[in-house]
């Protein structure tokens, strides 16, 4: 090993660009797993909070045409089944209909969501996202819009809106109600299409009182797309509880985006790599090569002295190890530093010029950058292994050489 | 001195080929070397010294014919066995030195032991021990470029015994030396022959080494034509 480092030492400008070529690739796939992570957490935060929660139990009867949700016979016994199952963190009822608001000659097709304000508050956003007037009260007779419907119906804090909503099973009912908050929302198409309401207004709208879509819970210790077992677990602990008249669904199920999300995306950054890693270990080789070429009266040397030829494999595959060990344990330090001080700044404000166009995918303009230890480590490892397999070719060759012949060999 | 034969050649044939050129470098050379000699071969340039070094190293295989080391046939020997038996059985000493330049002189006088697998301490005491003897001692912590070509080949030297081999085969080693230092490494490597029965086959031009050898093999056009011992050392 001795020797070995000491070789790097001998050919400082070659390894300073092998070391490059192993630091480079680490530092982008860290930083690159550091942002899909970031992406993920926002969408995950985005989605659970504003839609699904973590999970939901609804009633087991075929979605209704229109979309609209079926309502739940009992929830009540759904409460007291959640409530009997540990690591249940938050729950709430929530009634989802779809309906139609409407403010003169304007109208706008929506989800109104029956919130109980006092419940909701605590995790959904939206009431931290108001930018305008207030959040709803409990019993109150309110409507909180987004910023875009606002636009569409030209509506202002304090305006009557009329609310049209349309459940199969119930029929059509309406009301009026003042606008009292716009939101911003995270995305144009929620500013445009989500409304909120107290459970109350939306019953009425329903036009039965005590009815609930679903049943929205959140469970303990789950922060992002990671704990994705423990949800698992209250699920599979629910729908054992539960009678069959209700769905216990997930947050993967409620918004199968998610998923989408990363079964595009992790292709795209994994072809992206894979181009990043091909290209490092390609400059690996080529140094090493070059290495080995100019050694190769020396390699004859210690081949014609008795060094086994697996010995000279196994020299040449130790400088590898070295300097992919050193390159990518730098370019895993540094990502780490960047990643950390990005999350000590809050995150990194991407161009102005993107504003728009992350908005549309549901996310803020702020790039978040997370990474594990296990994910660290195994990028610096997966460097190391493609320049391992570099290495073997110029080893190979190292090996290979005839003594004789390697010996007359002259730089 | 041992009249034992340790190495010994069968009828040796080494043509080389080139496209359709083939050129001969030894035509059918048949001769034994005793545990303990100190033997010369010359001859004239072209005449298949190194090629017979070569082959009797180990370092490539003969055309036709036979070479016996310690009694194994090496020719049909399987290339790592080949290493194997060049590591334990054979010293090499070359022209150019040849040491590796990232080793300290007591590491490539060690490296013999390194590749062997001798335990460190051991090795780092043999190896000072070598270079002792060879009056090279204070240089054990220098690198190869730091120390004259003369001390370099000493090196080489000690590397070379170190293992205590069963034959040292040294090509040329005094041809890029002056005439001190050539005459010091002689002396070196004579002293090395009288006291530890190291056998040492030579290929050289150099009349002061050929003065000191007990016996000269002459090589004209891949031939032995002549095989003279001087008893008188």
């Amino acid at each position: 090993m001795k020797q070995a480092w000491r070789h790097l030492w001998r050919s400082r400008r070659r390894s300073i660009l092998t070391l490059l070529a192993v630091f480079i690739p680490v530092l982008i796939l860290v930083l690159d797993i550091g942002m899909l992570n970031g992406e993920q957490q926002g969408l995950f935060k985005n989605t659970v909070n504003f839609e699904t929660g973590h999970l939901q139990i609804r009633s087991a009867t075929e979605t209704t045409a229109g979309g609209a949700l079926p309502l739940m016979k009992d929830p009540a016994a759904a409460l007291a089944a959640l409530d009997s199952v540990p690591g249940i963190a938050w729950r709430t009822a929530r009634l989802d209909l779809p309906a139609m608001i409407s403010r003169g000659g304007r109208s706008q097709g929506i989800l109104l969501q029956g919130v109980l304000p006092e419940e909701v508050g605590r995790v959904s956003p939206i009431g931290r996202l108001v930018s305008e007037g207030a959040y709803l009260t409990t019993g109150g007779n309110g409507v909180v819009i987004g910023g875009e419907l606002r636009d569409l119906l030209s509506a202002s804090v304090g305006d009557e809106v009329v609310l049209l909503g349309a459940h199969p099973d119930t029929g059509i009912g309406a009301a009026s109600a003042p606008v009292v908050g716009v939101f911003t929302a995270p995305e144009p198409s929620m500013g445009r299409t989500l409304v909120q309401v107290d459970l109350g207004l939306a019953q009425t709208l329903a036009r039965r009182p005590g009815a609930v879509t679903s049943i929205v819970a959140f469970v303990e210790g789950v922060t992002g797309p990671r704990d994705a077992e423990k949800v698992g677990a209250v699920v599979a602990e629910l729908r054992a509880r539960l009678p069959k008249d209700y769905r216990v669904l997930d947050y993967n199920e409620l918004a199968p985006e998610l998923v989408t999300f990363q079964n595009v995306v992790k292709p795209i950054h994994i072809l992206f790599m894979g181009i990043f890693f091909i290209l490092g270990g390609l400059v690996v080789l080529n140094t090493l090569f070059l290495a080995v070429v100019e050694r190769t009266h020396e390699l004859g040397v210690i081949l014609a002295v008795g060094a086994s030829r697996r010995r000279v494999m196994r020299m040449v595959m130790m400088e590898a190890l070295l300097i992919s060990l050193v390159g990518a344990g730098v370019g895993a330090a540094a990502a780490f530093g960047l990643v950390v001080w990005a999350q000590a700044v809050g995150g990194v404000r991407l161009p102005a010029a993107y504003d728009e166009v992350v908005r549309v995918m549901g996310m803020e303009p702020i790039m978040q950058l997370r990474v594990s230890a296990l994910e660290l480590a195994l990028s610096g490892l997966a460097m190391v292994g493609v320049a391992l397999l570099a290495a073997w070719i110029p080893a190979r060759r190292a090996a290979s050489l005839e003594p004789v012949e390697a010996m007359r060999h002259v730089n | 001195m041992s009249t034992k034969a340790i190495l010994r050649t069968e009828k040796l044939v080494k043509t080389y080929v080139t496209g359709t050129v083939e050129t001969p470098a030894l035509r059918g050379v048949t001769f034994e070397l005793h545990r303990g000699e100190f033997t010369a071969i010359a001859g004239p340039s072209g005449s298949g010294k190194s090629t017979l070094l070569h082959l009797l190293g180990g370092l490539d295989r003969p055309t036709s014919g036979e070479i016996y080391l310690d009694g194994t046939a090496l020719s049909t020997m399987p290339r790592n066995a080949l290493s194997r038996l060049r590591l334990e059985k054979i010293g090499f000493v070359f022209q150019a030195y040849n040491l590796i330049p990232v080793l300290t002189v007591l590491e490539n006088a060690a490296f013999i032991l390194d590749l062997q697998g001798v335990a460190r301490t051991e090795r780092i005491e043999r190896g000072r021990r070598v270079l002792a003897e060879l009056g090279i001692e204070k240089y054990a912590d220098q690198f190869p470029n730091r120390i004259s070509g003369g001390e370099q080949q000493r090196v080489a030297v000690a590397r070379a015994v170190v293992s205590e081999p069963a034959i040292v085969i040294a090509d040329e080693p005094t041809a890029n030396l002056d005439t001190a230092m050539s005459v010091e490494l002689i002396d070196l490597m004579r002293r090395l022959n009288s006291e530890r029965s190291a056998t040492f086959l030579f290929a050289t031009h150099d009349g002061r080494l050929l003065d000191r050898v007990n016996r000269l093999v002459t090589l004209v056009d891949g031939r032995i034509a002549a095989d003279e011992i001087r008893n008188s050392l």
